[in-house]
């Protein structure tokens, strides 16, 4: 055996044309074949003489193979935390000098078996998140390995190389940070609490459970842009400094900007409307919006990317409905049919039901929800807005009845929604705006806009809104009728999986408390 | 107090004009109502043990009271559940011999609250509850019905037939208010037939049968005399049970007695199509047995099918 330890930065120097096989592809095909892979060190153990016997014992298939309970796997590592490694590695040359390793790549993880030698030394092997690349051979093992994606397989490494060295401490340890909450508490294990992994970003997104949340956040702005691209619509870009605020004056960030002040947008919606009035008909933006919420909870960010529509439509604004409606719902459906894997890693770790749905989509009306309210005790005011456990209990009332996550609430009260939206012509206190759910929380607002300048002009002012002229100004032109609404990438990822913090599903979440890193 | 009581021989408020050189009493013969205050001690003071006596009292009264309330309350509730309304307020209703509005709606499924009343019915794809549909038709005819299909997230395909069975999307779909019942038909992966109305006030209806039974309730075209309607719901579990569910010899066996009951009428109950003709027609033609029948039950069933609210059917039977 011929271990070395390469503790040379690669600088580019050379090029090999080695190939590297991925981890995922180690199958028992592959048996007998040497490969090269490249991986992250996930852990490791020694192992001393009488394990190994018993080890042979088992591939004689007389005793079970005996492979260490995590009982011990977790003192060893407490061990090394505590700083009495060394200790430990001299027992291990004195015995087999035998390791155990699992090799980490994303989301997949093998066993691999590596002879310590003289020259390789224990920080090769030892600690946890050194990126290696090993040369092995694919052996089948006898007993599926339970604790790796790849069970049917190990590696006996004959060269392992460190790529790059991690440090011996590591802030926090994966086993932890993947550990279901509930097993934490009843097994007096480790868990690692929300701040400590937002500190620790990068390692926290090493996890399986994070490498899953984030495919799927991928492919959840991948299933947007398809869906409505195919549906006709063009990807748009809009400025995020801007003028005047478009949401009201509150919530919103200034910016120095030279000599005056700017506004961080809270929304794209002005500028994806002036797209329709200069007849793009149908488009939609995926990028970062703005609020100046000074709310710690869990489902707030002052920065999230939002995902934005705005439609013209020819005779209805539920046109606009089923156009979002449909894209929502092919987005579930893709992420049901292609992200199965994902979502069953992140139900290991944060157990939630499958997501439910209905197609087409279940639209209910304001009045509906008020009186369904109503019949479940809750006293409230028709034009009332819907307070947060309302809108909760309103989701269970639905899901209870519809067996539903996902539905539209249409025709909300005028007083409660901004000042673009069109009123109901058959009832003016209520209007022609919408709001659509998950699991309960709100992901969508939307509405008919008011697609007439005086009518606008008018609205504006009830509100107390100024500073947009330019707006108001590219309805005179002539304005077709449209409708449009924006979701938050994180809030969907975060109800569709079923996550109770917003900042799961944030790669790195900025809130009022935090802004790094 | 043993002794007997003579009324006072003055009156209380005799005003005299006391000196104020000295101490004050109270009146030892003044009235002080009922309370125990009556029997105050020399000083002016009430014995404290008595009046703690007097508030015990008047708490365990008082609990009383809210009991008996509460139990009134709950037997309010416990005397008018939805099963009695069967008996008696719809007993009575059928009285009325003219369909005014939504008289059997209220009936049935309680007065309108401002909501759209909606009915959700589950069912499989797998096995598509024809009789509903049958049902579904008739409804629409008596009633603005806003109906509805879709597919839950259960189900990964349903043929396109089974999402056009209600028939045409209403031109008014865009208020829901507007209408006076709502029919929700959602293709999902369940076992058995499921309907629900009011979630929280009633527990979900399962099986075709039963909810065939309920949603004919809502036309208030059942049978008043109790002999037809027995026999209404005979042929329903007949129907239901030994047609759908049973063995062929069972199957047989029904043909056969459904073939004698149609060789002296035209209809199974009376002059008139009943839910014993859709429930039984429902359940042969859902088996493809409809060529192998026996004579009268094929007239009938030509019959059947023959009938307008029956036309919705005809697709899936392809």
């Amino acid at each position: 055996m011929d271990l070395q330890e390469c503790l040379q930065k690669n600088e580019s120097s050379r090029r090999t044309d080695r190939s590297l096989v991925r981890v995922c592809d180690l199958t028992p095909d592959t048996a007998g074949q040497t490969v090269w892979v490249r991986a992250r060190i996930h852990t490791s153990r020694a192992k001393d003489e009488e394990v190994r016997t018993d080890r042979r014992r088992g591939a004689d298939g007389q005793t079970k193979r005996c492979g260490r309970t995590d009982e011990e796997v977790r003192t060893d590592r407490r061990r090394g935390a505590d700083g009495t490694d060394d200790e430990e590695v001299r027992t291990d040359r004195r015995r087999g000098k035998q390791c155990f390793l699992v090799l980490r790549q994303q989301q997949f993880n093998v066993q691999a078996l590596v002879a310590v030698g003289e020259r390789a030394s224990k920080q090769m092997v030892k600690f946890a998140a050194n990126i290696v690349d090993v040369e092995a051979v694919v052996q089948k093992v006898e007993q599926k390995i339970e604790s790796c994606t790849q069970q049917d397989v190990e590696l006996h490494i004959q060269r392992l190389f460190v790529v790059s060295q991690a440090e011996p401490r590591l802030p926090l340890q994966l086993d932890d940070a993947v550990r279901p909450d509930t097993d934490g508490e009843e097994e007096g294990r480790a868990t690692v609490n929300q701040d400590t992994r937002l500190d620790n970003r990068v390692i926290d997104l090493r996890t399986t459970t994070s490498q899953a949340i984030f495919r799927l956040q991928s492919g959840v702005c991948q299933l947007f842009r398809d869906t409505l691209t195919k549906k006709g619509f063009v990807e748009i870009q809009t400025p995020k400094i801007i003028s005047a605020a478009s949401e009201g004056g509150a919530n919103v960030f200034t910016v120095s900007y030279f000599k005056t002040s700017a506004y961080l947008a809270q929304s794209p919606q002005l500028y994806k409307q002036m797209c329709i009035c200069a007849d793009f008909d149908k488009v939609f933006c995926v990028g970062p919006v703005f609020r100046a919420e000074d709310s710690n909870t869990h489902r707030h960010l002052t920065e999230f990317v939002g995902l934005d529509i705005e439609m013209a439509f020819n005779y209805h604004y539920h046109e606009v409905i089923e156009s979002i409606t449909d894209t929502m719902v092919q987005i579930f459906k893709g992420l049901r049919d292609n992200f199965q894997t994902e979502i069953q890693t992140v139900c290991k770790q944060y157990p939630s039901e499958p997501f439910k749905f209905l197609e087409p989509t279940l639209r209910l009306e304001f009045k509906e929800a008020v009186a369904l309210l109503r019949s479940a005790g809750v006293e409230m005011g028709d034009e009332e807005d819907l307070s947060t456990p309302n809108e909760k209990l309103l989701g269970r009332l639905v899901k209870e009845k519809y067996d539903t996550d996902f539905y539209v609430l249409d025709k909300y009260p005028l007083a409660v929604r901004p000042f673009y939206t069109m009123p109901d012509p058959h009832d003016p206190k209520y209007s022609n705006s919408y709001d659509m759910f998950m699991r309960g929380e709100e992901i969508l607002s939307g509405a008919q806009r008011v697609h007439d300048a005086q009518l606008l002009t008018e609205r504006a002012l009830h509100h107390g809104i100024e500073k947009i002229k330019a707006y108001i100004d590219s309805f005179r032109y002539g304005a077709p009728p449209h409708a449009g609404g924006g979701i938050g990438l994180e809030r969907v990822t975060m109800l569709y999986l079923g996550l109770h913090n917003v900042r799961q599903t944030s790669m790195f979440p900025r809130d009022p408390k935090r802004l790094t890193p | 107090m043993p002794m007997y009581q003579v009324k006072p021989i003055s009156e209380g408020d005799i005003k005299i004009d006391l000196p104020t050189c000295m101490y004050k009493l109270p009146n030892i013969h003044a009235q002080h109502g009922s309370s125990c205050a009556e029997y105050a001690l020399q000083n002016g003071e009430v014995d404290p043990a008595l009046k703690a006596l007097e508030a015990r009292q008047d708490e365990i009264m008082r609990k009383l009271y809210e009991l008996k309330a509460a139990v009134d309350g709950l037997a309010k509730t416990v005397t008018t559940p939805d099963a009695d309304m069967d008996v008696t307020t719809l007993s009575q209703t059928t009285k009325v011999s003219a369909l005014t509005g939504s008289t059997y709606l209220d009936a049935v499924l309680g007065k309108d609250s401002g909501a759209l009343r909606d009915i959700v019915i589950n069912a499989n794809p797998a096995s598509p509850p024809l009789s509903l549909l049958v049902l579904h038709r008739l409804l629409d005819q008596s009633y603005r019905v806003l109906s509805s299909v879709h597919v839950h997230s259960s189900v990964s395909s349903v043929s396109p037939q089974l999402l056009s069975c209600l028939g045409p999307r209403h031109p008014d779909n865009y208020t829901r208010q507007s209408f006076q019942l709502g029919f929700t038909l959602i293709w999902k992966d369940v076992p058995k037939v499921q309907m629900k109305f009011h979630t929280q006030s009633m527990c979900p209806i399962e099986g075709e049968a039963n909810v065939a039974r309920f949603l004919f309730r809502l036309l208030g075209a059942e049978p008043k005399d109790p002999i037809a309607a027995t026999q209404l719901d005979s042929w329903v579990d007949t129907a239901f049970f030994q047609l759908a569910e049973g063995g062929s010899k069972e199957r047989a066996a029904v043909l056969r007695s459904l073939n004698s009951a149609l060789g002296s009428s035209i209809w199974l109950l009376g002059h008139e199509p009943s839910l014993a003709d859709i429930a039984c027609a429902c359940c042969i033609l859902q088996n493809g047995q409809s060529s192998s029948t026996p004579a009268n039950v094929q007239r009938w069933l030509q019959a059947c099918r023959n009938l307008e609210h029956f036309h919705c059917i005809s697709p899936l039977l392809q």
